[in-house]
Formats: structure tokens, sequence, C-alpha cells
């Protein structure tokens, strides 16, 4: 995919002045970014720089942490979603994730997904029914499981399951989906079919995603964001940032010298 | 360095070690299974339909067992109706409210001789809120034996799921009711019922705290309520053992081979269903 620069028009996400804490450690500081609508934004960056901080206090699942704490504003259509008044549960439905290792629950293909859509109020069999297929094929999964729907979902492959929890994701329709490093524990076959698919998403959802691996980064997001131990170094279409990084840290993370 | 170089012989002195194992595990498995069937072989031919309907009569000489199959059979259901659905919740509650020093004392309690809570169920249920000896008393003092057991089992059965399963339903907008019961709970079903069962055979084998608060010598009639006292399968054949001699060992040895038929039939039920859960 390439920068299609002329229709980065709507803002979906605005990340301002934020930093985010694990006790004394600040993990994030002070970082700004905006996240424009169908677009895949890439959070790129060595371990420990605090990529996955930010991404996991965009749909608040780091508040399960006990001792992390936010300053700042994460705006989602122009609201803060760490305001007192936000209800996260319906945050965290509009804002679906993927996690870094594939996360299928102990129970079979079709009540994996059958489960988020109960949690939205659906519970009309057919209606189940529909949407668990729906979500399959948009996920590519649908022609490798349709007639095992009942085989436990753990016993998918590595690939599988990862697809499998992409669907679980976007059955329940969110706007955004955020991928924490999907791929990196995948076979490169796998991680290819991974990387299509987000690419396909991206006309019907925001994406961002976290990735430590340059050539991901550049394959599929649209605007990279680099970050180095808790600061956004860097930030620019992605074609532009790989052809001409303009700060020293990114350059030597792009050449292979730090990370 | 040797070992690098000669594979053979380290494999050689692995595969030794591995002998002796199998050899001690196979034999202390064969020896379990001997003392299984010493006590049920014996008693196997009183094994008619009088012995499993009748009442006990001419001072153990003759009759059957029926009231104590009946009495272990009740106070068994009051015991697991208590202790499981409690012992599930306290388990969840534990695990996902990060009680660790609590769950330190149930693991203490769970260590308690049986014989402990039977004074203490005599003290409470029997004495204090009143039931005297009773199949009710019996049960709760069961239950309150099994809990620990059950909360524990769960406990660990819940903590070995991992943290990245209850983000990745919270990560759907669940709620922590939603994550533990229609998550976590379904999760762990079987082991749920494999811990049931094991609970079963545990309660339908203990003796000491029946004596103190449930079980009589010998019952004329079948319990009318579970208020009333009742003969079980155990306390039967310690009370058979301990008071009437040579003269009732023909019965002891039949009481004996039906309670291990039962702990027997439970324990197969529980392994098949682990054995499915795998």
């Amino acid at each position: 995919m390439n920068q299609r620069n002329s229709d980065f028009t709507e803002v979906v996400i605005e990340i301002k002045d934020f930093s985010a804490y694990y006790g004394p450690k600040k993990a994030v500081k002070n970082a700004n970014l905006k996240v424009y609508k169908n677009k895949i934004t890439a959070i790129m960056g060595p371990s420990g720089c605090g990529k996955s901080t930010l991404l996991r206090s965009i749909n608040r699942i780091n508040d399960l942490l006990p001792e992390f704490k936010v300053d700042g504003e994460i705006l989602f259509h122009g609201k803060n979603i760490y305001d007192k008044d936000i209800d996260i549960y319906t945050l965290r439905r509009r804002i679906g994730m993927v996690f870094q290792k594939p996360t299928p629950f102990p129970m079979s293909i079709y009540d994996n997904i059958a489960y988020g859509l109960k949690l939205i109020g659906v519970n009309d069999k057919k209606e189940i029914k529909e949407k668990v297929k729906w979500a399959l094929e948009k996920a590519a999964l649908w022609g490798e499981v349709k007639d095992e729907l009942e085989k436990n979902a753990t016993r998918l492959s590595g690939g599988q399951q990862q697809r499998l929890c992409i669907a679980r994701a976007i059955a329940i329709e969110p706007e955004v989906i955020l991928f924490d490093e999907p791929t990196s524990a995948l076979d490169p076959v796998a991680t290819q079919k991974i990387e299509s698919l987000i690419e396909e998403l991206a006309s019907d959802f925001t994406i961002i995603i976290v990735t430590h691996n340059i050539g991901q980064a550049s394959r599929i997001s649209d605007y990279t964001v680099f970050m180095y131990q808790g600061e956004i170094i860097e930030q620019n279409f992605t074609a532009e940032i790989l052809r001409n990084p303009q700060h020293e840290i990114t350059q030597q993370f792009l050449s292979g010298r730090i990370g | 360095m040797n070992e690098l170089t000669n594979p053979s012989k380290a494999s050689k002195k692995d595969t030794r070690a591995n002998k002796v194992l199998r050899v001690l595990s196979y034999s202390i498995s064969a020896m379990i299974m001997i003392l299984f069937l010493l006590a049920l072989i014996p008693g196997l031919k009183y094994w008619n339909i009088e012995f499993f309907t009748q009442f006990p009569t001419d001072g153990m000489k003759a009759g059957g067992i029926f009231p104590a199959i009946l009495g272990s059979f009740l106070v068994t259901i009051v015991a697991l109706a208590i202790s499981i659905p409690l012992g599930i919740l306290l388990g969840v509650v534990l695990s996902e409210y990060n009680l660790e020093y609590i769950k330190f004392v149930v693991t203490i309690l769970s260590g308690i001789p049986s014989v402990v809570y039977g004074l203490f169920g005599l003290g409470l249920f029997c004495i204090t809120m009143g039931m005297r000896t009773s199949i009710l008393a019996g049960g709760l003092t069961l239950s309150l034996m099994v809990l620990p057991v059950i909360s524990s089992s769960v406990y660990e059965t819940m903590r070995a799921i991992p943290r990245e399963l209850r983000e990745a339903a919270y990560a759907l907008g669940a709620r922590k009711s939603e994550v533990i019961f229609e998550m976590l709970l379904p999760a762990v079903k079987k082991t749920i019922i494999t811990v049931s069962l094991v609970s079963a055979g545990r309660v339908i084998g203990e003796t000491a705290p029946l004596i103190l608060t449930a079980a009589v010598f010998y019952a004329t009639d079948l319990p009318r309520s579970l208020l009333s006292p009742a003969m079980t399968l155990p306390t039967h054949l310690y009370f058979l053992a301990a008071a009437y001699g040579e003269k009732a060992r023909w019965m002891a040895e039949g009481t004996a081979s039906v309670l291990i038929l039962f702990v027997i039939l439970v324990y197969t039920i529980a392994f098949v269903f682990r054995r499915e859960g795998k």
C-alpha cells in the first residue's frame, strides 16, 4: 500500500500531551499524534520504547494494571476517553484489540465469536449465526473452518487462531482496531496472510498497529510513528519516513544499528 | 564433554533411571490396587438383594445394610449440595479479587484433620444450633471439610488461565461478571466437575466427623427428615469392627466392599471426565 496523503482528512483519535506511568516509571512521555479514519497507522520502535503502552492506553485496557496512571488526553471523536463520564465498556466495544499472542478462548470457534456478540446484546440465534459467518469471511478464515465451527478454537494453528481473534474483534463492528504486534508469534506464511488481511480491513476500519518490524510497517502502513525511550521521535507518511528520516535515532533504527 | 561426544553413554544412563522410576511407579500402583481388591473381594460373596435392601437383624448376624447405604447417600448429597456451589464461588472470588492471604488460610484449613471438623460440627451444628445428631449436621460438617479442597482447586485452575485471555475478554467490552461467568467458568467446567467428583469420593468415605455429628449404631426406622440421625457406610463399618467382633465380620466385609465400590465408581467417572477434558 502506498501513501494516500490526499484523503488524510477525518481525525478519529487525537492524542494530546499524553503521558503514561507504571507506578513511578514514565513509559510514555508527552505523546502527540493524530490517527486518521480508514488509515493504517504504525507505531514502530525497539522493545521497551512505550509503543505497546501507548496502544493499550487507547482502549484503556491498561486500566486493569494496578499501578497504571495517565496524564494528558486521548480524544476519540473529540471526547477525552479518560474523562470521568466515559463508559469504558462502550469505549472498548468501539475500539477493538488484537494481541501479540493469539488469545482464543478455550471454547468452540463459533462460541468465541458469539461471546462478543452476546456482550453487545445480540441474542437472536439466526442473527448470531449470520454475524459469525460474516466475521469469519471478513477474517479470511471461513473457508478453512466452516465445517468445524464446533471444534475447540485452541486446536487451530497459530495463524488461524490469530485470524479467529481478528474475526472476534470485527464481529462486534468496532470503528478502530488496535493490533499489538499481531504477527510476532507467527511464521512467515501466517504473517503474510495477517498482513494482507489488515490491509483489506483498512477499508472498513481505522487501524493502529504496533510493530518492531520495519518491513511490516513499510508493507502495510500509511502513516508511521517512531518511538524511542517513551517519546515519539518522529512521525510522517510511511514512505516519507522510510525514505527520508529526519532524526539520527530514526536513521539508526531504520538501518538496524539500534533495536 | 564426555556426554557431548558420546551421547549413547548419556542416554543409556537416562534409560536406566527411567526404568527404575517406571518399575517404582508400577509397583506403587499395584500395591494400591491390591489394597482396593483386598477390601472389595472378601465382601463380594455377601452381595445379594437382601443385603442391599434389608435392615441388619439378629445383632448384626443377618439382614442387610440398606439404611447405611441410604444414610451415606443423603449425607453426601447434603454435603455436596452446599460445598460445591460455595466452593466454586469462594475459589472464584479468591482468584479474581486477588485475596492471596485468605487463600493461605484456606490452604491451612484443607490440612486440618477431619476429626477436628467433627468436633467443630458437634459444637456448632449439633449443640449450638440445635440440630442434634442428624443427617443435616453431618452433611454440613462434611461440607465445611471439603469446602477448602474444592475452592483451592477452583482457585488454582482459574489462576492457570493466562492473563492475556482475561484481557482479550475485557478488550471486547466485557464486564468483570461477564468475564468470570461467560468465559472463565465455562473454560474450567470440566475441572470443576472432576473436583466435585473427587470430593464426593472423599465425603462418602469420611468416618470420624460423622461419628460425632450424624451417625447412630443402629436405626430401626429410616430417617424421617434431614434432622433425623442415620446409619452411614463408613460409621457402620467402624461400629461393626469396634463393637461386634467376629460374629459381624461378614457384614463388615460386605459393607467395606460396597463402600469401596462406590468410591471406585466415583473416581472412575472423575478419571473419564479428566481424560475427555484433555
